[in-house]
């Protein structure tokens, strides 16, 4: 099973009480709040988490965007990819992912994330998502149009890797007369693309169809099973084989020199699946871009918000494992029992988890963590 | 001609539409909550006028229209809509969503219509204040923004005292999913809408609530400043469901418009 670090690049640099003071932290806690300093030297240390984690032997480096919200201040996937491109030289970039029913140029997308894999050497793994409500919002982008516009341009930049140019694509959401880009990927023809989900079993059958690596976030194992099988339904269609190099997943994790260290940075974990997610259902699933099977699969799929759940509890299902490097590696064999999965996403740092725990954690996963897990 | 209701195709759409009364039809186009059914409002008004209270295309239970983009393509559609149904030239009444459309139809074909009423109408983009957005608040922020003071409203019980049924919550999605469809961005408005306005010389009746928290009332001045021939009336305690709020007055307003004066 490969390991894959994972660094939102909070922005948790305001008093709390302010951020309650709001319907969300997300569209609403004025950007009066962000400390341009603070950001300054953040991205320079979350920057060398990563570069760390590239040397002590994580097999990737994952990547993420979001906007407008203190949670995640990464607003350019491709541009962290091409940084890190240039300052790490053996794990693979995975972006999970570009954003693409806001997306409005394909194309360019097209291009950027090619550029980064011609930087980089051919490391990146080139991730799609849909975003969460919140985005639809940030880009205003029709929330009604998401999934036509996730397929619509994933088809176009997929055109743009595998076809020839000069092009004409006159779709229902996009229209380019003349596509012709000199930027190609370094790996022929593409990038490998992953998927992640949470919810949505259309999103399931429809990577499955396409052989694309799925990874469901930070869901029960038991919907994660669910949701697998809607993935094998779909590759079923397609005739295709799943092996575990299809299926990946993604928990929060932390490892320390004692289990009382990492179960008291762990609770870092806590700010994640609580306040940031906190706001009305308005905002994080706007009309219309949750199909109705999504939505009924939702509902049941996850009967509790992790926002309602303790530390413990969370601790207790997995979302979050901490512990020392004997205890990180063992709930890591106890997630690839469950799930049968090649590939796992550690969200390893959040809130305000310092730099010194998070190097910490990425030697102690280094040098004790990969050993263990790279034989399952 | 008790009120009852019927689907009219058009274009491969099975409209549904509530039909009543009698005389010179009278078109009304519901706004973006949906088609509320047969209101006091339109028994007074069905006296003297049959109203034809057409479901939009995307909503309640009429059928899909996806490939729809905009309130343009409504508005032509209802333009067909007219000719299907056999209303001749009708008059022609929306309220918020439903009088943007109305608005548009009007500037699209100010001849195949009568006179025209635009009650709290979308579709300018406001000179001061912002038109609400609809989508960032949930259903039951909305419906207390929507109005003025519900207890005075004979209707409220009927409409919205009670829990509302799978089947109903469905289809206020479902409305909400074509209004986003339609009106997202930019957001209830056109902004070229206002220059085609001075084409429309019917005789227009514009009418706001005074207590809009939805629609400023400065919409309305731009409505009667650039339609040629339009009058505007604010109603005193009133929100932005002028026709559910205060029905009688309302009625009164649209008969003494219409007048039912021979046409021409």
């Amino acid at each position: 099973m490969k390991l894959y670090y994972f660094s939102e690049m909070p922005h948790h640099e305001y008093p709390d009480e302010e951020g309650g003071k709001y319907p969300s932290l997300r569209l609403a806690f004025p950007n009066r709040f962000f400390d341009r300093e603070k950001a300054a030297s953040n991205y320079q240390r979350y920057l060398t988490e990563y570069e760390l984690a590239d040397r002590v032997g994580f097999d990737g480096l994952m990547i993420n965007e979001h906007h407008s919200t203190p949670s995640c201040v990464n607003v350019g996937a491709n541009m962290t990819a091409a940084v890190l491109g240039r300052t790490t030289s053996r794990a693979k970039l995975l972006i999970l992912g570009n954003i693409l029913p806001i997306e409005d140029n394909p194309v360019r997308m097209a291009e950027q994330i090619a550029m980064a894999d011609l930087i980089s050497g051919g490391r990146v793994l080139s991730g799609f998502v849909r975003g969460v409500g919140v985005e639809s919002w940030w880009a205003n982008s029709n929330p009604v149009h998401n999934r036509e516009r996730f397929e619509e341009c994933h088809d176009l930049i997929m055109k743009c890797w595998t076809e020839p140019g000069p092009f004409r694509w006159e779709g229902r959401h996009y229209h380019f007369r003349h596509v012709n880009p000199w930027c190609l990927p370094l790996q022929k023809p593409h990038p490998p693309i992953w998927i992640p989900g949470t919810a949505s079993p259309e999103t399931a059958v429809w990577a499955g169809q396409r052989g694309y690596t799925y990874v469901p976030f930070l869901v029960p194992f038991e919907t994660a099973r669910q949701l697998f099988e809607f993935y094998r339904q779909g590759a079923a269609e397609a005739g295709r084989t799943v092996t575990p190099d299809n299926l990946g997943f993604l928990i929060c994790a932390v490892t320390a020199d004692t289990t009382e260290k990492a179960r008291e940075a762990g609770k870092h974990f806590v700010w994640r699946m609580g306040p940031t997610l906190r706001g009305p259902v308005e905002w994080f699933s706007p009309v219309g871009m949750r199909s109705r099977a999504g939505q009924q699969f939702a509902l049941k799929a996850r009967p509790r918000s992790l926002a309602t759940m303790s530390y413990d509890e969370l601790l207790a299902a997995h979302f979050i494992i901490a512990g020392t490097p004997d205890e990180v590696a063992e709930g890591f064999a106890r997630v690839q029992r469950e799930l049968g999965v090649g590939h796992l996403l550690l969200e390893a740092q959040e809130s305000r988890m310092d730099h010194a725990t998070t190097m910490r954690s990425i030697e102690l996963m280094g040098a004790k963590v990969i050993p263990a897990i790279a034989k399952l | 001609m008790q009120p009852h209701e019927e689907r009219i195709q058009v274009g491969g759409i099975a409209v549904h539409t509530w039909v009543g009364g009698q005389g010179d039809p009278l078109l009304v186009l519901h706004g973006a909550g949906g088609n509320r059914g047969w209101r006091m409002w339109m028994d007074r008004v069905a006296e003297r006028y049959t109203v034809w209270a057409p479901t939009h295309p995307g909503f309640g239970a009429s059928g899909s229209a996806e490939w729809m983009e905009g309130v343009d393509d409504l508005a032509r559609f209802y333009l067909w809509f007219i000719e299907a149904a056999r209303l001749g030239r009708p008059h022609l009444l929306g309220q918020s969503f439903g009088g943007w459309t109305a608005a548009e139809i009007a500037t699209m074909s100010p001849g195949a219509i009568d006179r025209l009423v635009l009650a709290a109408a979308v579709g300018l983009k406001p000179e001061q204040g912002e038109i609400l957005d609809v989508f960032y608040h949930s259903p039951q922020e909305l419906r207390l923004l929507n109005v003025y003071d519900p207890k005075s409203i004979p209707e409220w019980e009927e409409l919205f005292g009670r829990a509302p049924t799978p089947a109903e919550l469905e289809i206020a999605e479902r409305n909400r999913e074509m209004t986003a469809r339609l009106a997202w961005k930019p957001y209830m408005h056109n902004p070229r809408l206002a220059h085609f306005l001075p084409r429309v010389t019917n005789p227009t009746l514009v009418v706001w609530g005074r207590e809009d928290k939805i629609v400023p009332v400065a919409c309305g001045e731009q409505y009667r400043r650039a339609i040629p021939n339009a009058t505007l009336t604010v109603l005193e305690r009133c929100g932005h469901l002028i026709p559910i709020e205060q029905p009688e007055a309302f009625a009164k307003l649209v008969l003494d418009f219409l007048g039912g004066e021979v046409r021409r």
